[in-house]
């Protein structure tokens, strides 16, 4: 089974409904006495120019610059109330992973997620971003508001497949986070969601920063049950989907030291992200998913 | 060992499958995809993992699976432990199983087995080994030698025969058994016959002959150490135990003591082998008094027995004239002296004059009257009385017969006048008593100064057994009630001619006795012994193992009469026509002491001949291979049971 398909039987919109009236519920109550943001979008006062990227708002192209240089910009507008989410998905191979008896791939999981919390977004009048690192099909979203919006991330979801070794290309981590850091301004939501496994060296860091300047960040890190127990028996063999790791071990004898390492690199990613101002959510994909989005929403304020 | 063996045990050799494909599992667990695989240590244990088999036991239990289907393949040509006729060319073999059930066999064989469970086991293992066409004959070496099943191809028959075998305490007639067994094979057409012997050879000699005999299970015939009793008798207060031992070494340190009496004194056995004699006080109180050895040998059964209700010796009667019966030399009559030898046991009781009342016959079984002059109407009454309660009483007429007194006759023997003809040359006609035995040859050519003429005499309804050659009787019998009353036509005296001196006498004598016993009973029997009872009594017997079957059987006179035969020693309850009686069956003292003998020379040339057969293990094979594989296929789903389990619980955790 593909993650494509994983995830297309994996999402279960009904399932979310009483999390959507929630969310909507709240952001009523929040939206009520307005908040300013640092979001760029339609507005009064001018905030600068851009790149058009697809999904941009077609009332917003400078026409004029259009003309005289031939290149696509749009006009951008501080605006007082809105805010943004920048999601970030994990698709490189390892999130393609699915254990026995999971009911799904990690990034099946992590797509689920990602777009609940963009319909509870534009549910409650936010814009939304999409990025990625690894993965192929992958469309990047630029930042967009409105039911539309929540239709192109879903479409997007489905439409990226898990691949690529990030084990050891942080330049291509690098120029995700990068791109988030563009789209997110002061005051918006950036929500990563990968398993944290098999990521190159300085992802740590690079992951974090994205909680500096004003942004809230939450890392959602997504493990199947089996990475999560390690419930194997006997001799194994094990290989890593990214890298070149494989070790060859007894599964009782290992048991223990591996959820200790798992523990202390949890414990590690927690640390780092709540010196920076952000946090870090563990997830199981055999978990309600209902349950693990409000997770996400618990750990950024409970509001978007 | 053929192509086929050959090629069949090849089979075998795909064991080596199983193990290679363990050995190319073993160092090579499953490859899996995990992604935190960076976090995983290596263990050392995987080193001890790749240098183990992966599942030793799956992996015995499919070797021991290709071994039992290569075996299968090899039968019925595999050599097998188990005891199997061998056959020259394929051909079909006739054989006499002799098993012997007397009392030794019931001894522990040096393995722990019962010797006869051992023999019946080695019986079975033979017949299964026989073959459609094979001729078989079932001997039993128990006395008397008995045909259990005659020469046969229904191998059915010889199972069901063999089955129904059991355990007795028998004495050994090993002799004749053989000579039986050689019998009923010699008429079969096979060319092959075969004698087995099954038996602990303990007792009677072994015969040369054709066919040669085999003992397949020489560890039957291990001496053993045993002290058994083998007869208890009631003395006044007193109790006489006869024991018997095989060696000084079995009665070391035994004694006999009376069960249940406390207060009796254990009285030792003598440190040697052979018969002894030992007396016990006896409590009056007891009731149906045992006596026992104490200590414990090889055969247990034998070490208790039941006190015999009251004398066992048989009571004989015997009235005969002192001046005319005895010989010159002196000395009891030679009546008296016949019976003496042929019952040493016997109780012998002269009397003048024949009883005038029932009540004196009390305890005697026979009467012996010898050249009566007549009796009289009280003593006629008492000896009809005896009679009919069972007794046996002869009359040997002499020439006092012509000299009856007035009022007395010859009743109940016979009715009217006998004359006694003086003749001096009168023969018996031989071929009229030849059921007597080669015995009643020894009459001719006798030298008598005459003999009784029953020619003209009422018989009383009698039969004439045996008639002079001139044609009177000269031996006639009457039944009267439960009893018997013979009449010889001459006298025992050796006056009246040499009758007395011939060894039909003798036989005569001991026919008078053997009577006797038929009719009462004895108190005390040997086991296998028959008990005989009058056609028309009603006759049941509970023994030590319940009812004992009474049948009716032919006699060598030709009439019929009912018969059991108890084969276990130990008390017996004999009602005949609701009248009960106490008796005792012991085991033989022989049968104690006799010690197996090797077997004969020709025995081992046949054990020599008779190779190794070989055997079809095919089914407990098949068996075999069927556990196996439900084994095998049990342990794969306990494995994987236990495995679920196991990661269900790591989950939880």
């Amino acid at each position: 089974m593909t993650a494509v398909s994983a995830l297309r039987q994996g999402l279960d919109w009904g399932k979310l409904a009483p999390l959507r009236l929630r969310a909507k519920t709240v952001a009523d109550g929040v939206y009520a006495g307005g908040h300013r943001s640092r979001r760029r979008g339609a507005g009064i006062e001018f905030g600068g120019q851009r790149s058009y990227v697809p999904g941009d708002d077609l009332r917003f192209i400078d026409r004029h610059a259009l003309l005289r240089h031939g290149t696509l910009l749009v006009r951008q507008f501080e605006t007082e109330t809105d805010r943004t989410l920048c999601l970030l998905v994990d698709a490189s191979l390892s999130m393609s992973y699915r254990g026995e008896g999971a009911p799904g791939a990690k990034y099946a999981y992590a797509a689920l997620i990602a777009a609940a919390l963009c319909k509870i977004a534009v549910g409650a009048g936010d814009r939304v971003s999409l990025d990625w690192f690894g993965g192929e099909r992958t469309v990047e979203l630029a930042t967009a508001g409105g039911r539309e919006a929540f239709e192109r991330v879903v479409g997007a979801l489905e439409t990226a497949q898990p691949s690529a070794d990030l084990k050891s290309d942080l330049p291509a981590l690098e120029r995700a986070v990068a791109r988030v850091e563009r789209r997110a301004g002061r005051g918006s939501t950036v929500v990563v969601l990968s398993d944290l496994l098999d990521l190159p060296v300085g992802a740590e860091l690079a992951i974090a920063t994205l909680g500096s300047r004003g942004k809230t960040l939450s890392v959602a890190r997504v493990l199947d049950p089996t990475e999560l127990t390690f419930p194997f028996s006997g001799p194994l063999h094990l290989r890593a989907l990214e890298g070149e790791a494989r070790v060859e071990t007894d599964a009782a004898a290992a048991r223990p030291q591996y959820l200790a390492a798992l523990a202390a690199q949890t414990e590690r990613w927690s640390e780092l992200l709540l010196s920076r101002g952000g946090s870090l959510v563990s997830l199981n994909t055999a978990e309600d998913p209902v349950k693990a989005v409000r997770q996400v929403l618990d750990s950024v304020g409970g509001v978007l | 060992m053929s192509f086929l063996v050959a090629a069949a045990l090849g089979v075998g050799l795909f064991i080596a499958i199983p193990v290679a494909a363990h050995l190319l599992r073993r160092g090579r667990a499953k490859e899996r995809e995990f992604p935190p695989t960076a976090l995983v240590p290596a263990a050392r244990s995987v080193a001890r993992e790749r240098a183990t088999l992966e599942d030793r036991v799956l992996l015995a239990i499919r070797a021991l699976l290709i071994a039992c289907l290569a075996v299968i393949g090899a039968t019925p040509f595999v050599q097998c432990s188990r005891l199997s006729l061998g056959r020259n060319a394929g051909a079909s073999v006739a054989f006499a199983l002799v098993v012997d059930d007397s009392h030794s066999m019931r001894a522990k064989a040096a393995d722990g087995t019962v010797r006869f469970e051992r023999a019946m086991r080695a019986a079975r293992e033979l017949l299964a080994s026989a073959r459609e066409g094979d001729a078989i004959a079932i001997v039993l070496a128990g006395k008397p030698a008995r045909l259990a099943l005659a020469a046969t191809t229904d191998l059915n028959a010889a199972r069901r025969a063999l089955s129904d075998l059991s355990e007795s305490d028998r004495s050994t007639d090993l002799e004749s058994a053989v000579s039986l067994a050689r019998t009923s094979i010699a008429s079969v057409p096979h060319h092959d016959k075969r004698v087995v012997l099954l038996s602990d050879l303990a007792g009677g000699a072994l015969s040369e002959g054709q066919p040669a005999l085999w003992t397949p299970v020489p560890e039957l015939a291990t001496p053993l150490e045993n002290c058994g009793i083998f007869g208890a008798e009631r003395r006044g207060r007193r109790i006489a135990a006869h024991v018997a031992c095989t060696s000084p070494a079995a009665a070391a340190g035994r004694a006999v003591t009376i069960v249940g009496d406390k207060s009796g004194t254990p009285v030792p056995l003598s440190p040697r082998a052979g018969v002894q004699e030992l007396g016990l006080d006896l409590d009056p109180k007891l009731e149906h008094p045992e006596v026992e050895l104490t200590g414990g040998d090889s055969l247990k059964s034998d070490d208790r027995c039941p006190l015999a209700a009251e004398s066992a010796a048989l009571g004989v009667l015997v009235a005969a004239d002192l001046s005319n019966s005895s010989a010159k030399t002196g000395g009891p009559p030679v009546i008296e002296q016949a019976v003496g030898a042929l019952e040493a046991s016997a109780a012998l009781h002269p009397i003048a004059v024949l009883p005038d009342d029932v009540n004196e016959y009390r305890n005697n079984a026979l009467l012996l009257l010898d050249d009566p002059g007549g009796i009289t109407p009280e003593a006629r009454g008492a000896l009809t009385g005896f009679v009919e309660r069972g007794g046996v009483a002869v009359a040997f007429l002499g020439p006092r017969v012509d000299q009856t007194p007035l009022g007395a006759t010859l009743e109940p023997f016979l009715h009217g006048a006998v004359h006694w003809d003086a003749k001096d040359n009168s023969d018996v006609n031989t071929a009229s008593l030849a059921w007597l035995g080669p015995e009643a040859g020894s009459l001719q050519d006798l030298k008598l100064q005459g003999h009784a003429d029953l020619s003209t005499t009422d018989l009383l309804g009698g039969r004439i057994l045996a008639t002079f050659a001139d044609g009177p009787p000269f031996l006639t019998k009457r039944e009267l009630g439960r009893g018997t009353l013979f009449t010889v036509a001459l006298p025992t005296s050796v006056e009246h001619g040499n009758f007395p001196l011939r060894p039909a006498f003798l036989a005569l004598l001991d026919f008078f006795l053997d009577e006797a016993r038929t009719h009462r009973g004895a108190a005390q029997s040997v086991a296998g012994n028959d008990w005989t009872f009058p056609l028309g009594a009603n006759v049941t017997i509970e023994g030590p193992r319940g009812s004992l079957a009474v049948q009716e059987r032919a006699r060598a006179s030709g009439s019929a009469q009912k018969a059991a035969t108890p084969t276990i020693a130990g008390r017996y309850t004999v009602r005949l026509d609701d009248r009960p009686e106490e008796r005792v069956v012991t085991v033989d003292a022989a049968e104690i002491t006799t010690l197996p003998q090797k077997p004969p020379e020709n025995a081992a040339q046949a054990r020599a001949n008779a190779h190794p057969g070989s055997v079809d293990a095919s089914p407990e094979l098949g068996f075999l291979a069927l556990a196996l594989l439900a084994l095998e296929l049990g342990v794969r789903v306990f494995r994987r049971v236990t495995r679920e389990r196991g990661a269900a619980a790591a989950v939880v955790r």
